[in-house]
């Protein structure tokens, strides 16, 4: 049974970022399978609040839908912080594997004991450094850099570990603090890089992939258990269909995005694999240290996942 | 309550409230400090110094409540007679009461989902920052109780209603924040 | 509907006396029934959520800063600096006034707080000296309420959070309006103090006059350090308040030694206090807010606005009497959030640049503070002159209809604030 609905769904993100493609996508899905009963009504840039109070209303059935980030959520599930690990996934293929395939599944249960339902992944992308003090092409560069990282142990952990100076900062002091000098570097996929217009104030941009943040379309298990299973069935369909399109998006933007703040000005370099191997081994004790926290189940299992894909394929 | 009683929680109130402003100071100062001056940080400051402002700002609430020093728009009021100003009074009190009472329920409903989240960097269980609610809502709701009965037994003094209508005697100036 | 809705539940409540706060709770509670989704989860979690946010912490800071500045001795050198200056011209105490108004906002984020030094501290002067002592409060009101657009600023802090827009553009905008607040008022005073017979304070020699500078310096340097400091990146803006803050502390106790440790008590006390009435205020203005969001009322609007979008201008001009007109029964801080989750999306359709928007829209809200029946600013000024509020409402009333003038200019012509604003940048 299909009944007319408005379904709330918030942001973080503007309207321009590759998830307003993917809510498109959905709204599209919708209109086809409900025969235009079922309207998406989305709030873009956290006019609902941001995305963790956001997710807080889904948990008590205020609000349909959130697409946000894992990092934030790490103190509802701490099994999402296995997501903040460094250098988990070596591209996006594996990424994709992993997250549409068991491992996915299994951090996707856990969140209905929080009274979330996960529709999806999406993707955030792979996170990448911008500084303006040097190019970063070796481990020593990054000494005494002052990184502004979310508010999450793990990245300030790993931060701390590879000899910056790892302070937490809210994302709307970024850019002044940045433009000021207040700060030197700070972390985030090349979209973000490049909608926030870092390039105004960041001179070097080192394509670390120091970690992938996935979004999950999480949808409030209090609202969806009253859905008719039907119903229930359309939204996974559409969040699934969404995903084709965010994800393709993403990568064809994030490439963009790449260019163009190229051509505002940022010099852009990679690192050689020697040193990306000194970098990753500087962080590897992060994996140790935060294995209790996150559940040293959940490690394992990761780690298992990503043994097999690799040795299988 | 006997008014010892009740000055003794004022004063409680009034130095925690000094602890918390002092404490949010000192730690974004030391932040700045250990940034400029030794490239280092304090990596709990951002959240546990918006933690305290969430309590001042819901702590500070209640005794300025008590104070009648919340922002108001009195114009109307005051240019009614004594019983007039007692009906709104009783009105006013009333709806406080009921938005006392719907803060608490909200608290109380939402207890366990906050209770289950915890701080990203300190790890404080999340009850700790939003379970003041219970305290702003009873503290706010008691007092507008005891407004609320007093009015209806006849037992409101003028100064109270002059307070109500925004009558604070001659070259007195209520500091009320605002701008 | 939904606005009418809201309109009228909150001008009914504010009208029988519920403070404005909890006017707002009870919107609220009233929005969420008629929009069919009354869960009382949303009014606590989104008031707590509103509080919880890390640049709304300059608030406090600067409050204390402001409790400090005149604890410490630090307003009244400021105050005597500019009496050396021009105290010996004719009318010079009202340019006094206005000169002290302007060091004084920038450092100060709050008019209130502004007013109630100036007046507390020229208005006796003013009084013995002859002069018209309900134009002379006036004048203190008028400027006072240049405070809040000369950075810092809690009205700019305010309107950056809720739309999401640069604090620091907002702060290097407000600089010129800020200026010309002040240009306007020397103006408007020279032509009605032209008859005022008084006395002329004597000419203070130019030893006094370096003494008086002297004196003043520790407290004249102040705003160097803070802006100084954010423009150097030593600190954020939210941080640069901390630092006003324990500056005026150490200067009050240590060099101009007038603050005792047990004045401690009552400043920090006083300061917050005033932040917890403020930030209540801002964070039940939230739930409204949100619900407003929620129920897509900007949309409402613009559907009403929407003939006007591709004429900014004419859309600038619409929404400023729209302020000016809320302002005579609303507040400052109340009216930024309130309006500005309706006005934002508006702005941003027009391709109005946000940061010259917040500008204006927080002119226009300041000149509430001084329109009657609600106007803190004039409550402050005739508590402490001890005029009364009708006369208080007098005197302002030339002052009130220049700055008034002058907000309409700058709707006419942007680039008064838009240039300087690209030159700052
Ligand atoms: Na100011
Ligand atoms: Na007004």
């Amino acid at each position: 049974q299909v009944q007319e609905r408005t379904i709330t769904i918030s942001n973080g993100v503007a309207e321009t970022h590759p998830v307003g493609n993917g809510v498109q996508a959905m709204q599209a899905c919708f209109d086809e399978r409900t025969g235009g009963t079922w309207t998406l009504n989305a709030f873009w840039s956290a006019a609902l609040g941001n995305d963790l109070d956001a997710t807080q209303a889904l948990r008590s059935g205020t609000q349909e839908m959130v697409v946000t980030s894992t990092s934030p959520l790490v103190g509802i599930e701490p099994a999402l912080g296995v997501f903040d690990l460094p250098f988990l996934f070596a591209d996006d293929q594996e990424a994709d594997a992993i997250l549409d395939g068991e491992f996915g599944a299994m951090i996707s249960e856990k969140m209905e004991a929080h009274g979330l339902i996960n529709l999806a992944y999406w993707e955030n992308g792979f996170r990448n450094l911008t500084n303006s003090v040097r190019p970063v092409t070796k481990l020593e560069d990054l000494e005494g850099m002052r990184v502004r990282v979310m508010q999450n142990d793990i990245f300030l952990d790993t931060f701390s570990n590879l000899g910056t100076n790892a302070m937490p900062m809210a994302f709307g002091e970024v850019f002044t603090a940045l433009e000021t000098g207040t700060i030197d570097a700070q972390e985030n996929p090349y979209v973000t890089i490049d909608t926030s217009q870092f390039s105004e104030v960041q001179e070097y941009l080192t394509e670390t992939r120091h970690a992938y943040t996935p979004f999950m379309v999480l949808f409030s298990k209090a609202i969806f258990d009253t859905y008719s299973p039907e119903e229930q069935q359309i939204l996974r369909d559409c969040a699934m269909e969404g995903q084709a399109v965010q994800r393709q998006a993403s990568r064809e933007l994030s490439q963009q995005s790449l260019e163009r703040v190229q051509e505002a000005g940022m010099k852009f370099n990679q690192l050689e694999p020697t040193e990306m191997e000194r970098i990753r081994e500087a962080v590897a004790t992060v994996y140790e240290t935060h294995a209790d926290t996150i559940g040293r189940d959940v490690v394992e299992a990761m780690q298992a996942a990503l043994d097999e894909l690799r040795s299988g394929g | 309550m006997t008014d010892w009683a009740v000055a003794a929680i004022t004063r409680l109130l009034e130095w925690i409230l000094i602890g918390l402003l002092a404490g949010m100071a000192a730690m974004v100062l030391l932040n700045v400090v250990l940034r400029y001056g030794f490239n280092s940080g304090l990596t709990f400051s951002e959240e546990m110094s918006r933690y305290f402002f969430v309590w001042l700002t819901f702590i500070g609430a209640v005794l300025t409540f008590g104070e009648h020093g919340h922002i108001g728009v009195e114009t109307l009021v005051r240019r009614f007679g004594r019983s007039g100003r007692l009906i709104c009074m009783a009105i006013s009190n009333a709806i406080i009461l009921i938005c006392s009472g719907v803060m608490f329920w909200g608290t109380w409903i939402q207890h366990d989902i906050n209770a289950s989240m915890t701080a990203a960097v300190v790890g404080l269980s999340m009850i700790w920052v939003f379970g003041v609610g219970y305290f702003t809502a009873l503290g706010i709701g008691v007092i507008a109780t005891i407004r609320l009965f007093r009015i209806l037994t006849g037992r409101t003094t003028e100064a109270e209603v002059a307070h109500f209508a925004g009558e604070w005697g001659d070259g007195v100036v209520q500091n009320r924040g605002g701008e | 509907m939904t606005i009418i809705v809201f309109l009228v539940t909150i001008f009914v409540t504010m009208a029988i006396g519920v403070p404005v706060a909890f006017a707002l709770m009870f919107c609220g509670v009233v929005l969420m029934q008629w929009l069919g989704i009354f869960n009382s989860s949303i009014l606590s979690q989104q008031m707590i959520q509103g509080a919880n946010t890390f640049t709304l912490l300059a608030i406090p800071f600067f409050l204390l800063a402001g409790e400090l500045m005149n604890a410490g001795g630090l307003s009244k050198r400021i105050v005597d600096f500019a009496i050396a200056c021009v105290g010996h011209i004719r009318g010079g105490l009202g340019l006094v006034a206005i000169i002290a108004a302007v060091i004084m906002a920038s450092l100060s984020g709050s008019a209130a707080a502004d007013s109630a030094a100036l007046a507390s501290i020229l208005i006796p002067m003013m009084r013995e000296a002859g002069y018209h002592v309900p134009r002379a409060a006036g004048l203190m009101a008028a400027g006072g309420i240049i405070a809040p657009v000369i950075p810092p600023s809690i009205a700019f802090i305010i309107f950056g959070v809720a739309a999401n827009v640069s604090i620091t553009g907002l702060f290097l905008g407000g600089v010129v309006p800020g200026i010309l607040m002040a240009l306007t008022l020397v103006v408007i005073w020279i032509i009605v103090a032209r008859k005022e017979k008084v006395a002329v304070l004597p000419r203070v020699p130019m030893s006094g006059r370096l003494r008086a500078t002297g004196r003043a310096t520790w407290a004249l340097v102040m705003p160097v350090i803070v802006l100084g400091g954010i423009r150097l990146g030593i600190f954020t803006p939210t941080e640069a308040a901390v630092v006003a803050a324990t500056y005026a502390l150490l200067v009050g106790l240590f060099i101009y030694r007038e603050l005792k440790i047990r004045d401690l008590y009552a400043v920090f006390l006083n300061a917050a206090k005033v932040t917890s009435v403020v930030l209540f205020l801002v964070a039940a203005a939230l739930v409204t807010s949100w619900l407003i969001t929620r129920a897509n009322i900007p949309g409402e609007i613009s559907q009403f606005l929407a003939p006007v979008i591709d004429r900014p201008r004419l859309l600038m001009l619409l929404i400023v009497l729209l302020v000016l007109l809320v302002g005579t029964a609303l507040d400052l801080a109340p009216t930024i959030l309130i309006l500005t989750p309706v006005l934002m999306p508006l702005i941003i359709q027009a391709g109005i640049d946000p940061v010259y928007f917040g500008v204006i829209f927080v002119m226009a809200n300041c000149i509430g503070l001084l329109t009657p029946p609600v106007g803190v600013v004039l409550n402050v000024v005739s508590g402490v002159a001890r005029v009364p509020f009708g006369q208080v409402v007098v005197g302002v009333t030339p002052f009130l209809l220049g700055q008034i003038a002058l907000l309409f200019l700058l709707v006419l012509v942007p680039q008064i604030v838009t240039v300087p604003l690209e030159w700052l940048r």
